[in-house]
Formats: C-alpha cells, sequence, structure tokens
C-alpha cells in the first residue's frame, strides 16, 4: 500500500508540472499585458514601464517562470490585482461559504442517488421507466439558468419562502436560511441527469452472466436486482461521484452569483471579469492538486468497492 | 486457378449489401420517436440557414415595437414602461396628467409636438405589439430567438467538431502506438483534466476574452477530453484484434491501420459523441454568453437572451425568458432524441 | 421418469415481425439418476431446450402452446414463476459455459455458495459457511475453509467451475444441467472436471443433462444420448448403441467426421457425404517424403514480456524459450500445447507481428528477424497467417472483395483493380464459396464460410508457408472437416507449407508429419508426429495424450 501511495504520488508531479506550464504560458503568451492592465486607464508610458519592472516583467522568461514556480511552493501569489487582497487569504476566506453550499449538495446527490438508482431498476422496461426517460430528457434540455432565475421567481418572490440572495456572517444563519434554496435547485436539476446515467449502469449490468446465475439459484426479481445487480452498479456510480467531487469548488459559481454569496467561484468568475490574472492562476493550480489528492482517494476508496481491483 | 470466366464478366450482378451506415438507416427508419426527433431538428437546420442566408431575422436588431412591447395575445395591456420611455408623465393613477401649471416649458410643449408633426419621420410607427414580444429595446423577440437559435446551435456544433476532431486525432495515436507516445499524450490529457473544466475554460476566456471565435475555440480545447478516452479505450482494443494483425501480417502500413482498416470500426462511436458535445456545448455556450463571456455584446444568442431576462421577470416581463427557454428546449430535446436513436440504431441490442 | 420434455418448440422475437426458430418439436426424457447428454453443433437447439426446463429463456423467447415439460406430475411451462423460482437451486440447477463471468465478481465465493443454502434449506449464515467449507472440500478445491473469503478471480477457470459445480450440488438436486461445461477450459482440467461430475452424480444419485458439442467427451460420461440437429432430435437412444449401430446419417457424420487418433485417412468424410449416402471412407494419405532441404529454420527464439508488479519490481514472463525446427517445403509441421504454451506467440513471432527477444529465423536465404520493416515487405508476401478467430480476423466494415483485393494491392499484384477483382472471385470459387459473396460483409457469413474467406486471403498473395493459428479450433466439427478437407487439397494443389498450431491433439495428429509439444514456452518433444502419438517420451505429453477423451470405445474396454 505504501509503495502504491508513493508511486501514485510520483506519478503526479509531472502532471503537476503540466499545469504550472500550461497556467504560465497560457498567460504569458496569451493574456493581455499585466502591466497595461494594472495601470488602469489612465496611464502614460513611464508608469507602465515601472509597474513592469516592479513586476518582473521585463526577465527573461525562464526566469519569470522560476519566480512563479517559487510563488507556487511557497504559497505566496503575491496580491490581487484589484483589491490588493493577497491571493492566499482570498482562497481561505472565500472558501467556507463555498463549501458552506456545495458540501450539503453533493450530501444529498449521493444519498438521493441510490433510492433512484433503486428505483429505476425496479421499474426497468415499464411504461414509467420510458415517462421517466422522456421526463429526464426534457428536463435536461432547460438550461440551469432558466431553473436559477425561475426558481428564485417563484420560491423567493413570489412566495417569498426565501430570501432571494444574500448572505451573512454566521455559519448557522447561512446554512439554514440563505443556503436552502441554491442546494436545493442544484439538486434538483442534477436529478435528470443522475437518473439517466444510473439507468445506463443498471442496464449495462443487467446483461452480465452472473444475473443469469442468480435467477439460476431461485431467487427472486428483486433480491437479484437490489443485491447482486445494485452491488456491481456501485462501482461505476461511486466513480461518478468521486470525479464530480473536485468541481465542486468552482462549479458553484453560478450559484454563487447569481445568490450573491461570497465563495470561491464567484470570486474566480470576478477575477475573469476584471483580468485579474494571479487570482485565476492560484485558484487553478491549487485546484489541480487538489483534484489530484481526491481522485487518489476515490481510487484508495475503489479497492474497499471492488475486490478486483489491484493496487500496484 | 481453375475458375472459368466469361472475358467480360467482372463482377456478378447483385444486390450489393447494405453497410452499417445503410443498416443503422433502416433501423432508424423504423423507430417513430427518432424520425420525428430527426424531422424537427431538421426542421430547426433549414430555420437556421435561413437565419444566415438573411431570409428570417435579418432585422432583430432593429427597434420595431414599443420597449417591452407585449406578445401578440395580451394585446391592449397598459405598456407602463412604453409610456415611461417615451416621455409620458404617469401619475399614481397610471393616467397622464398634466403637469403645465408646475413646468414653465408646459406651454411650449404644444408648439413643439405640431412643428415635429409637420416634419416627416424616418421612422415606421413603433408596433404596440410583438409576435412573441418585444424586449427593453421594443426589438422583436421571436427575430431575436430565430437569430439565437443560429448563433448558439452553430457555436455548439463548431465547437463540437474541434473538439471531437482532437480528441480523435490524439485518442488515436496514443492508443494504437501506445509507450512514449501513449505516455506522452497521456501526460497532456492528464494535465487538462487536472483542472475541472469550468475553471479550464475561465482560464482561457480570461486570456482570449469574447467572440464568437474565441468561444468556439475555448470549448473545444477544453472538451476534447471525453472523446479522447472513449477513442483511446477503441484503438486500444481493436489494435490487438486479429483483423488489425491480419492487415499488419499483408503489409498494411501504420497510417492505413489507423485510419482505413480500425476508424470505420469506431466511427459510431465517435458520431454519438459528437452529437453529446454538441448538447453540451449549447449549453455551455448559453451560460458563458449569459455571464458575459461568451458571444460579444452585438450578437444575440439563447444566453444573452436569458441574461435580459432575469431582470425582467421581476416586473412581470416573462416572454424573452419563455421564447428562449421554449426554442433552446425544442431543440435541445429533438437532438437528444436523436442521438438515443442514433446509438440505438448503429448498436442494436435487444431490449 | 424424472423429466418428460415433449414437443418442446421455442422460437426467439428478432425485430418487429421476424422471429427466428430455435428449437422444434423437440421431445426427450431425463430418467432418474442417469446421465443424459444433449449433442449438436451450433444452432442445435440443445441449449434452448435444457434453459426451457427452468425456464431462463432471454426476454424475447416464445415457447410454443403445446410444448410441455412434465415434472413431478405438473407441466413446468404452465407453472407460475413462483414455483419455477422455488424449483431453481434446489431441485434443479445448472453449471454454465463460462464461470469467470458466470459467478459474481463482488461476493467472497463463501457467500455465493451459502446464498443458494440460505435461500433454500434456511440455514443461518454461519450453518451456509460451514456447509459451504464441506462443498468446496467435496468438489476438491484445497484448503476450502481458507478459501472461503476468496474472491472469483483469484480463482483458475478449473477452480472457478469447481465453485459452480458446488453451488449446484449444494441442496442436492434432483437434475443438474451442465451446459457446455468443460469447453472453456483446457484438456487436462477438462478430465478432472468431467470425472468430478461423474463421481457426484453416482455419490448423490441425481441426473445429469450434460450439453456438448463433443462426441467423444459425451460418449466417455453418458448414459442416454440425444442428437440435435438445427432445433430438431435426430436420434436418441442408449449411449451403447448409439455408438456403436448408429441410425441416423446425421449422426454417423458426426461420429465419423472427428479425426481419428489411429487412422490417416487422405479426406475427412463430412456431413454431405452421409446426408447424401455418397461414399464415406477414403483411402488412407501416402506418407511424406521425409528429409529435403528445409525451407524454413528457425533457431533459439524467444520472447519475453515484463510486467510491473510494484513500485520498481518487474516479473518476466517467458512466452517462447529457445524454439528451434525446421520443415522441409510441402510438409506440415503440428505444434502441440495447452494455453499457456507459448504456440501463438511463436506465429507471432515467424510472422513478425511481434518483435522477438533473440533467434533467427531463416528463410529464403535471409534471417527474417534481422530484416527492417521495408525488407520484410518483400517476405510478407510469402508467409502467411491463418487466424484462429473467424469472427474477428475479417474487417466487419469491409466487404469481401475489399479484403481480398487489399493484400493484392499493397503488393502489387494484378495490374487494376478490375483484374484484382476478378483474381478474388476466383479464388473465391477455389475456397469453395460463391462469387456474390465478394459485394457481402463478413457478418453475414457462418465461422466456416468466414475461415475460407481468411483462407482465401492468404492465398492472394501466392505464399510458400501458411501458419495455421488454431484455425480450425472456433469451428464446429463438421465443419472442421470440411475446412481441414481444404486445406489438404491446397496443400497438394499449390505444394503449400504448413505450420499448424493447435491444442486439439486429433485434429494436429491429422494434419502433421512432424510435431513439437510445447509446454510453458518450451518444446518438450519434438519428432515424427505417428512416433510420438504411439510412443511418448516425455511425462507432459504422456499427460496431455491420456486426458484426450477418447470416446465411447474407450470406456467399453475399460469396464
Amino acid at each position: 500500500m505504501a509503495s502504491y501511495l508513493v508511486r501514485r504520488i510520483w506519478q503526479m508531479l509531472p502532471t503537476l508540472g503540466g499545469v504550472i506550464l500550461l497556467v504560465f504560458f497560457l498567460f504569458k503568451f496569451f493574456g493581455g499585458d499585466p502591466a497595461e492592465v494594472l495601470a488602469g486607464q489612465v496611464a502614460d508610458k513611464q508608469q507602465i514601464e515601472a509597474i513592469r519592472s516592479q513586476l518582473g516583467l521585463d526577465q527573461p522568461w525562464w526566469v519569470q517562470l522560476g519566480v512563479f514556480l517559487k510563488q507556487v511552493f511557497s504559497f505566496d501569489f503575491g496580491q490581487s490585482w484589484m483589491t490588493r487582497e493577497p491571493v492566499s487569504s482570498i482562497f481561505v476566506s472565500r472558501l467556507p461559504a463555498t463549501l458552506t453550499v456545495m458540501v450539503p449538495i453533493i450530501v444529498l446527490e449521493v444519498f438521493l442517488a441510490i433510492p433512484i438508482a433503486m428505483y429505476v431498476a425496479y421499474v426497468r422496461g415499464s411504461l414509467a421507466d420510458r415517462a421517466i426517460v422522456a421526463a429526464c430528457v426534457v428536463a435536461m434540455s432547460i438550461s440551469f439558468l432558466v431553473y436559477i432565475i425561475f426558481g428564485q421567481y417563484v420560491f423567493g418572490f413570489l412566495l417569498g419562502w426565501f430570501p432571494v440572495q444574500g448572505w451573512s456572517d454566521h455559519f448557522l444563519t447561512n446554512l439554514f436560511r440563505y443556503a436552502p434554496l441554491p442546494v436545493m435547485l442544484a439538486v434538483f436539476v442534477s436529478l435528470a441527469p443522475q437518473t439517466r446515467l444510473y439507468r445506463t449502469f443498471f442496464l449495462d449490468e443487467i446483461n452480465h452472466d452472473y444475473v443469469r446465475t442468480a435467477r439460476a439459484k431461485g431467487l427472486a426479481e428483486p433480491v437479484v436486482m437490489m443485491k447482486h445487480v445494485l452491488r456491481n452498479a456501485m462501482i461505476p456510480i461511486l466513480t461518478n461521484v468521486a470525479v464530480q467531487l473536485p468541481s465542486i469548488f468552482v462549479g458553484s459559481f453560478l450559484i454563487e452569483v447569481f445568490f450573491s454569496i461570497p465563495g470561491l467561484g464567484r470570486e474566480v468568475f470576478l477575477a475573469v471579469n476584471r483580468s485579474d490574472y494571479p487570482v485565476i492562476q492560484a485558484v487553478t493550480v491549487y485546484l489541480a492538486v487538489l483534484t489530484m489528492l481526491i481522485n487518489l482517494g476515490a481510487d484508495l476508496l475503489y479497492k474497499l468497492v471492488d475486490p478486483r481491483v489491484e493496487l500496484r | 486457378m481453375s475458375a472459368v470466366l466469361e472475358p467480360n464478366a467482372g463482377a456478378p450482378a447483385v444486390a450489393r449489401s447494405p453497410g452499417v451506415w445503410d443498416a443503422a438507416w433502416l433501423r432508424l427508419k423504423d423507430d417513430p420517436v427518432g424520425m420525428g426527433a430527426l424531422a424537427v431538428v431538421l426542421a430547426f437546420l433549414t430555420l437556421i440557414l435561413a437565419s444566415v442566408l438573411g431570409f428570417a431575422a435579418a432585422d432583430w436588431e432593429r427597434e420595431k415595437g414599443v420597449p417591452y412591447a407585449y406578445p401578440f395575445f395580451a394585446g391592449d395591456r397598459e405598456n407602463v414602461e412604453a409610456q415611461a420611455m417615451q416621455g409620458i408623465a404617469i401619475g399614481k393613477d397610471r393616467r397622464p396628467i398634466d403637469i403645465s401649471d408646475v413646468d414653465p416649458l408646459a406651454p411650449k410643449y404644444r408648439e413643439w409636438a405640431e412643428r415635429a408633426a409637420k416634419l416627416s419621420l424616418i421612422d415606421p410607427p413603433r408596433l404596440a405589439t410583438l409576435p412573441a414580444g418585444g424586449d427593453r429595446w421594443g426589438r422583436d423577440v421571436l427575430a431575436k430567438a430565430i437569430k439565437g437559435t443560429q448563433i448558439s446551435v452553430l457555436v455548439g456544433v463548431f465547437a463540437a467538431l474541434v473538439a471531437t476532431l482532437i480528441g480523435t486525432l490524439l485518442g488515436a495515436f496514443s492508443g494504437y502506438f501506445g509507450r512514449r507516445l501513449g505516455d506522452l499524450l497521456e501526460w497532456v490529457y492528464n494535465v487538462f483534466t487536472a483542472v475541472p473544466t469550468i475553471l479550464l475554460i475561465f482560464a482561457f476566456a480570461a486570456v482570449f476574452g469574447r467572440g464568437i471565435g474565441t468561444v468556439i475555440l475555448i470549448l473545444g480545447l477544453t472538451g476534447w477530453t471525453g472523446t479522447y478516452r472513449l477513442v483511446r479505450a477503441e484503438y486500444i482494443k481493436h489494435a490487438s484484434r486479429e483483423y488489425v494483425r491480419a492487415a499488419h501480417a499483408i503489409g498494411a502500413s501504420h497510417a492505413s491501420r489507423i485510419f482505413v482498416h480500425i476508424l470505420p470500426n469506431v466511427s459510431h462511436v465517435v458520431l454519438v459523441q459528437l452529437s453529446l458535445l454538441v448538447v453540451a456545448f449549447i449549453k455551455a455556450e448559453v451560460i458563458l454568453s449569459f455571464l458575459g463571456l461568451g458571444v460579444p455584446i452585438e450578437m444575440v444568442s439563447w444566453g444573452t437572451m436569458l441574461g435580459e431576462a432575469q431582470n425582467e421577470l421581476i416586473t412581470g416581463k416573462w416572454w424573452q425568458l419563455a421564447a428562449a427557454t421554449a426554442f433552446m428546449a425544442m431543440f435541445v430535446t429533438a437532438f437528444s432524441l436523436l442521438t438515443d436513436a442514433l446509438r440505438d440504431a448503429l448498436d442494436p441490442r435487444l431490449r | 421418469m424424472l423429466v418428460r420434455v415433449r414437443d418442446l418448440s421455442v422460437s426467439f422475437r428478432l425485430g418487429r415481425e421476424q422471429t427466428a426458430a430455435a428449437v422444434r418439436g423437440v421431445s426427450f426424457d431425463i430418467p432418474r439418476d442417469r446421465a443424459v447428454a444433449l449433442v449438436g453443433e451450433s444452432g442445435s437447439g440443445k441449449s434452448v431446450s435444457a434453459l426451457s426446463i427452468v425456464r431462463l429463456l432471454p426476454g424475447n423467447a416464445i415457447v410454443a402452446p403445446q410444448s410441455s415439460i412434465e415434472y413431478d406430475g405438473r407441466n413446468l411451462l404452465r407453472e407460475p414463476v413462483e414455483r419455477l423460482r422455488a424449483l431453481r437451486g434446489r431441485d434443479f440447477s445448472m453449471v454454465f459455459q463460462e464461470p469467470m463471468s458466470s459467478l459474481n465478481p463482488v461476493f467472497t465465493i463463501g457467500d455465493q455458495i451459502a446464498e443458494v443454502l440460505q435461500r433454500h434449506l434456511r440455514l443461518t449464515r454461519r450453518q451456509a459457511l460451514a456447509r459451504a467449507a464441506e462443498l468446496l472440500d467435496e468438489v476438491g478445491i484445497p484448503e476450502p475453509r481458507a478459501r472461503l473469503g476468496a474472491y472469483p478471480h483469484e480463482l483458475s477457470g478449473g477452480q472457478q467451475q469447481r465453485v459452480m459445480i458446488a453451488i449446484a450440488i449444494a441442496c442436492q438436486p434432483k437434475l443438474l444441467i451442465a451446459d457446455e461445461p468443460t469447453t472453456a477450459l483446457d484438456v487436462t482440467v477438462q478430465r478432472q472436471i468431467l470425472d468430478l461430475l461423474t463421481r457426484l452424480r453416482q455419490s448423490y444419485a441425481m441426473s445429469l443433462l450434460f450439453i456438448s458439442h463433443d462426441l467423444a467427451l459425451v460418449g466417455e460420461i453418458a448414459d442416454e444420448v440425444v442428437v440435435m440437429r438445427e432445433g430438431e432430435v435426430r436420434e436418441s437412444g442408449p449411449v451403447d448403441r448409439i455408438f456403436t449401430v448408429p441410425q441416423d446419417a446425421y449422426t454417423k457424420a458426426l461420429l465419423a467426421c472427428r479425426p481419428r487418433l489411429d487412422a490417416r485417412p487422405r479426406r475427412l468424410p463430412v456431413i454431405e457425404d452421409f446426408m447424401r449416402g455418397g461414399p464415406t471412407a477414403s483411402a488412407p494419405r501416402e506418407a511424406r517424403p521425409a528429409g529435403g532441404p528445409p525451407l524454413i529454420e528457425a533457431a533459439g527464439l524467444r520472447k519475453a514480456y515484463r510486467l510491473k508488479t510494484g513500485l520498481f519490481a518487474r516479473k518476466t514472463i517467458d512466452a517462447v524459450r529457445d524454439v528451434s525446427f525446421r520443415l522441409a517445403r510441402g510438409c506440415t509441421l503440428g505444434v502441440v500445447g495447452e494455453s499457456g504454451s507459448g504456440k501463438t506467440t511463436l506465429a507471432m513471432l515467424l510472422m513478425r507481428l511481434v518483435d522477438a527477444g533473440g533467434g533467427s529465423v531463416r528463410f529464403g536465404g535471409k534471417d527474417l528477424l534481422a530484416l527492417s520493416e521495408r525488407e520484410m515487405m518483400a517476405f510478407r508476401r510469402r508467409i502467411q497467417l491463418i487466424f484462429q478467430n473467424p469472427y474477428a480476423s475479417l474487417n466487419p466494415r469491409f466487404t469481401v472483395g475489399r479484403i481480398l483485393t487489399e493484400p493484392m494491392k499493397i503488393h502489387g499484384i494484378g495490374k487494376d483493380e478490375d483484374e484484382r477483382f476478378e483474381r478474388a472471385i476466383a479464388l473465391l470459387g477455389r475456397v469453395g464459396m460463391p462469387a456474390e459473396s465478394i459485394y457481402k460483409y463478413p457478418h453475414e457469413f457462418s465461422g466456416g464460410q468466414r475461415q475460407r474467406i481468411a483462407i482465401a486471403r492468404c492465398l492472394t498473395l501466392q505464399p510458400d508457408i501458411l501458419i495455421c493459428d488454431e484455425a480450425v479450433s472456433a469451428l464446429d466439427v463438421s465443419v472442421q472437416a470440411t475446412v481441414l478437407n481444404l486445406l489438404l487439397d491446397l496443400q497438394e494443389e499449390f505444394h503449400l507449407t504448413y505450420i499448424f498450431i493447435s491444442h486439439d491433439l486429433a485434429v494436429v495428429k491429422y494434419m502433421a508429419d512432424e510435431i513439437l509439444v510445447m509446454n510453458q514456452g518450451e518444446v518438450v518433444e519434438a519428432g515424427d508426429a505417428e512416433a510420438i502419438y504411439a510412443a511418448p517420451a516425455h511425462p507432459y505429453t504422456k499427460n496431455l495424450l491420456s486426458a484426450i477423451p477418447r470416446g465411447y470405445a474407450a470406456r467399453a474396454q475399460a469396464r
């Protein structure tokens, strides 16, 4: 096990290196001139040059790459160009809001996934099954935006059950007052694609030979489905959940923007709008690291779920 | 070689057997849902063609109606905003009021109005209602929806083509050759998937800015990874299949094996993947345009329409939201159903 | 009488209107405490008939109303599904062909055996697991208690099949249905499983319904035999009568068209010979002149694969270790061995489809292994390969015409497309395929027909040497005979040299003049075919030869 972990972490390094290179060159060669961005609308050449040398932009690119590398490993990306806040503190201060919304979403999605998967298996092939598939297709053709706009309008504005927007400084208030509407909407929207996906997983499993053996043993159909098929279908289902995990940190951005929640996703979006490169670069690199670690955790989880997996 | 043949009997006169695509088409014809979806998609494509050529919605930018014009079936509702924007003062009971006793310029208004009436107007009078309503500037929502269809769908399709091309080529080389080239391409794949897609899109968007071409490029450059994974797995599977070894045995080159032998056996997977990407990219474009990161300001797409709709809804103007949602829902539903039917036709399993 | 099947007719719904009949009016009996064999080739309906007893047919199966399967005074086909479920696993149990996929990969084998005990005998989990350990012992799994916690993928194919058998006998069924239980296993393992089944049948006094395509196998184990073809019963009766005095033409054909170990006729009889009542025997083959200068000579061939097993550790697997041989023109070299012996790797090495780790292959004055890829092109014409799996060796997206003309195009045979087409049609005729095939796709043909197309493809290049890598192993017995006859005809006509690779000892004996016996990458014995079969020297060869099912004759002799 230890050797497996060492090997995996060793393999992560080239990927991390690649991400750093990608981010660096993307912003260096395609992005606008940072000095001009920082200098603002009205600035003369002298000011721009001064900022240039202050940022070290007049150095050759490999020196700049070295500086960037140093920043990554010392967790110091400098300051946001807009707010002058140190990027690392932006990261830390925005994270709780994101988590307050996204963790309930993930938890609810996972807990709903199991009954959905079971129901889907139960009604397989019937008229209810076809109706569900049709409903899912239509539901998935409507943009997430429409659901949010509509949801905010109906539940917030018209019915007044939840505040349309807002956030506070107290965790519990956030959790029970401001978070419920966005959480509900996000979970609701995810139902249709999850259902379709799990249905596919089930249909794939049902064609396997071991199902025939289970029936040959004289087991009742519900037992065959719920015990034999479900247990095997959990493998791709858990894969799916694990794959989605890394995106919770930024995937929430739409929700945060709509509901004015001061989270990481919204921060990144604002940074994009105002070309605030240090923030975007930092978030990209750190999230890459986080994704790789989460994937490693997911692979370890695999071993618990699928006995055929050999960690090598 | 002992068979005796007539001199000109190059080939017997026999009906040719259906290939994979012909057989799939025959199966698709039997599927009513699939054919219905195909009809809807073709109808939309015709609409888009008309829009591109300028036969439809060419004048979407013209402010044909009054601001926030109602849709045709809600004709004679009071349009408060329109009146407000046309400079008519409105009182508490929603009637124009006479403010001449407090307004020093009041006596002059009549004079100016008479004089203005004598001048010929360049603009035709603004319509009070439009077929699907009007937006804030009185632009025809129906025309916007059609134009938006053109933009959103074409962006989705072209971005999907770019992503599929990249993913297929890289996947083919990675799966077929393996070893060093495979490792290198796997590294590229790992780098691109280490960052959550939305974040990658944001990073690219920050750097490249707005614009139709850049949206297509961004989506294409970030969305190829799924296709890569699939095509690579297929090529790994097929490269060790016996018909490929047989091709090697008779002396077929690598290029021949990759593109002439294996690719036709993989193309149905690629086609389904392409269709899925079209839907995904249309939805992504809508979100990007909504946020102001997608198509430029002077263009309209479903996303920009939704962007305007968000504010309109509070004041009870629902028709732009409805139009954009309806067009999008119809097209995406039909296209998704068509993709499913296509998948079943290409790879039938007895249900 | 335990089970009476009367007038069973099953068809499958294929599409909107199409149906295909699989079983037409089949009747047979299964007596108590007897082994009944259903024998037939693919498409005979034997599996469908057996599955009908426990109603484990796929969803699109349609059973005709007049069919009946009587058990215990009731017609099983009319019983409600719950009653059938009560019988499955308890009165009737099944063993399937592919043990790896028939076992659930995520549950331990202990749990899977215990499950059927808990379901039917109402044992508690603890009791069930204890009984499971006893069962594992009975079926011959070593260290049964420890193995209870093992997962299916940790066991070998033979052991997995034993586990399946343990599940099947757990509730002491009255009838055990075994559907081709040994087809996917090696010959030596096959022998063990057969012995196990026979022993269990006797000790539990249960009936066995054994389904197989292999008559020799059936002759060893069955008491009654039912011969099926294309959904109908051709003949049924006690095993001694079927084997010694068969009445039906098809039965006679099946018995005769397997190559025998004690004779080498010039031509194997085929089904058509019997059905038309024509001559069936043929003269013994003339011995080929031994000696003569070698056409191809291999020396010290080696191939090793390296696998990563740990952080830095690597495991080396020697697929082929120091193999050498010489082959004269016009002769046939047989290569015999079980799975993992390296015989297919050997074929890959000779064709340079895989890079060798060492050794040389002298052919046409050059060492093939030392040539560059471009130089090799000239030699690719002269040495060709027929693959095992006719369903995978033809590109599903190419028409037959394209498959046949492509090699010619690559090597510049024929001056234009029309001439190549003509040659292709001529070759199709030579291998016994109609000219219209040229426009069809591979999926429209049966396994035997596809293999002929594959042979035609090799012949387009007019090679000197043809390597047949398990070329007939995936084919039905009757089709095997026709393809083997074809190969012999072609060898005579075109003076071809064959390297014939197979795990099937009888077929190799029939085709080969000289033999290499391989085990785990090494040649354990080499020499003249007749001599080796008559008096094997190496213990592995002896073991291999003794594991071959001899059929009824041997069993009768042993009594």
